[in-house]
């Protein structure tokens, strides 16, 4: 008890820093692992009914390596789960090495080339995609049908997801982007927002996992914004980057580095907003549920009963928080990479001189 | 104590970034080619039906409401008309009467005038026949005077109440 204490004091201070460390030789039964529990893993976790371990892909020295599953890749290969890990705590069931770490190792100890291997937030990743698709997909062919085209839509379904997609439209795309090129970016916000509208909303289910919970989804998705920002950026925003017009020449040199690392750091907040506030739900749910362990070891078990309805509630309200941010961050993700798009793309000169 | 560092937070991890990005470009040209643009483009057509057939239904309003405008200046034009018509009518008619009143009553005159002229002419002739009467009465009576041999004061008197008489 002492030690689970430690550890979620130590969590909670360190939920931001780059590794934890946490004691692997207790194997005691009470030990959550907080931030385990939102990374990214190669197994589903179904705990605790079952895991299902995903395929391995390596790339190294040349060849690709494919596995069915990091047991199997353990079992008959010259790659290695993290050799100290398995040397230290051989884990042996049924005569086959069982994966502990998951970290795969060439034997001598140095890490492979490319670990291209499936995940578990890229498996909710392409499941958030499906989803898009199998909602979509149907209703584009009831728009072909005339449904919706040359009749007013019809059934809930449609309604709800025209709105949305109107939604983004209109109040989105068309208001940050302007009437001339709105058109062109409005199927790349769509399936930003539904994509991460839905990675955010398999986080609240049970098992589930929101893969924007990881910062190299969101930085992916970033990517994508930054990308068709410098990508379709009009003459005006490069002119606004390295020589702002309109302000003293001395002033120019001053704006030039702050405009160039104002490129940077919009794709970057948007990457680390997305990401920080999907991932912190979860370390807030688990750390308030924590809490009445904690009390426990503190004040005796009958006070931690006594406290706990306390914890549940307000745990379900940060659930219902959750609920309500999964779909606010959808919302900003969207509209500011409407807005960064709109900027870089707009002619300044047919506007408003600076 | 065997410390191991598991996953950190903040780790990127490059074959996820990899696997993110291939299958983001796939899934938004796929969506894109078979989801967005079917569904936008079905959008914008209803929304141009839309727009067009409340813009021809305003056209028509506008139509329809200039229509009974001119048809209501055209009314009032044949309601001006007919007063002024009936105006003039009456206005003749008016005048006719007046007219003939006035031909009716020249008529008249000349009647009366006539009428008067014809006693005139009666009344002197009337006078002249009286005098004549009176001569031959006076005459009548002197004889009778004669023929009766009476005194000379019954005579004078007679012949005074002969001549009041006939006066």
């Amino acid at each position: 008890m002492k030690q689970l204490l430690r550890f979620l004091l130590m969590t909670l201070v360190f939920t931001t820093s780059v590794a934890v460390v946490s004691n692997a030789d207790t194997g005691s039964e009470n030990r959550i692992d907080l931030i385990g529990k939102v990374v990214d893993k190669y197994y589903l976790d179904f705990k605790p009914l079952t895991t299902i371990e995903l395929p391995r892909l390596i790339y190294d020295n040349g060849n690709v390596h494919v596995y069915r599953s990091t047991t199997s890749l353990l079992n008959k290969s010259e790659l290695f789960t993290d050799a100290a890990y398995v040397d230290a705590y051989p884990v042996t069931v049924d005569g086959r090495i069982k994966p502990a770490s998951y970290q795969i190792v060439r034997l001598d100890g140095t890490s492979p080339q490319f670990d291209f291997s499936i995940t578990n937030h890229l498996v909710f990743f392409w499941l958030a995609a499906l989803l898009t698709f199998l909602i979509f997909i149907p209703l584009s062919k009831k728009y072909r049908k005339g449904t919706g085209r040359i009749t007013e839509p019809q059934g809930p379904f449609q309604n709800i997801f025209e709105t949305l997609v109107i939604f983004i439209r209109d109040e989105i795309a068309l208001q940050n982007i302007g009437s001339q090129k709105y058109q062109m970016f409005t199927p790349y916000l769509l399936t930003v927002f539904f994509f991460i509208l839905f990675m955010n909303f398999f986080g609240l289910m049970p098992w589930g996992v929101s893969a924007t919970a990881d910062i190299t989804v969101t930085a992916a998705l970033a990517l994508f914004t930054f990308s068709a920002t410098q990508i379709f950026a009009s003459k005006d925003h490069w002119r606004h980057v390295f020589w702002f017009p309109g302000v003293p020449v001395p002033i120019k040199f001053i704006l030039l580095p702050v405009e160039l690392i104002g490129l940077f750091t919009k794709p970057f907040a948007l990457c680390i907003r997305l990401f920080a506030n999907m991932a912190s739900g979860k370390i807030l749910i688990l750390s308030i549920l924590g809490t009445i362990f904690i009390f426990a070891d503190l004040f005796g078990s009958g006070v931690a009963y006594g406290t706990s309805w306390f914890w549940v509630f307000l745990t379900l309200f940060i659930y219902l928080i959750k609920a309500l941010v999964g779909f606010i961050q959808a919302y900003v993700f969207t509209i500011l990479s409407a807005l960064f798009i709109g900027m870089a793309t707009a002619d300044h000169s047919d506007e408003h001189g600076h | 104590m065997n410390p191991v560092f598991t996953q950190g937070l903040l780790d990127v991890d490059f074959g996820l970034f990899f696997w993110i990005l291939i299958t983001f470009l796939l899934f938004l040209f796929l969506l894109t080619k078979f989801a967005w643009r079917p569904i936008l483009n079905a959008l914008g057509e209803r929304e141009k039906a839309i727009k067009d057939s409340l813009e021809a239904a305003q056209k028509a309003k506008e139509e329809a409401l200039h229509i009974s405008r001119e048809n209501e200046k055209a009314m009032k034009e044949v309601e001006s008309m007919s007063q002024r018509l009936r105006k003039e009518a009456i206005e003749e008619a008016e005048a006719l009467r007046a007219d003939r009143t006035e031909k009716a009553r020249a008529e008249a005159e000349k009647l009366l005038d006539q009428a008067r002229s014809t006693i005139e002419q009666e009344k002197k002739k009337a006078l002249i026949e009286l005098r004549e009467e009176v001569g031959k009465m006076a005459i009548e009576a002197a004889s009778r005077i004669l023929d009766e041999e009476i005194d000379e004061e019954r005579n004078r008197k007679i012949v005074d109440r002969y001549i009041k008489e006939l006066t």
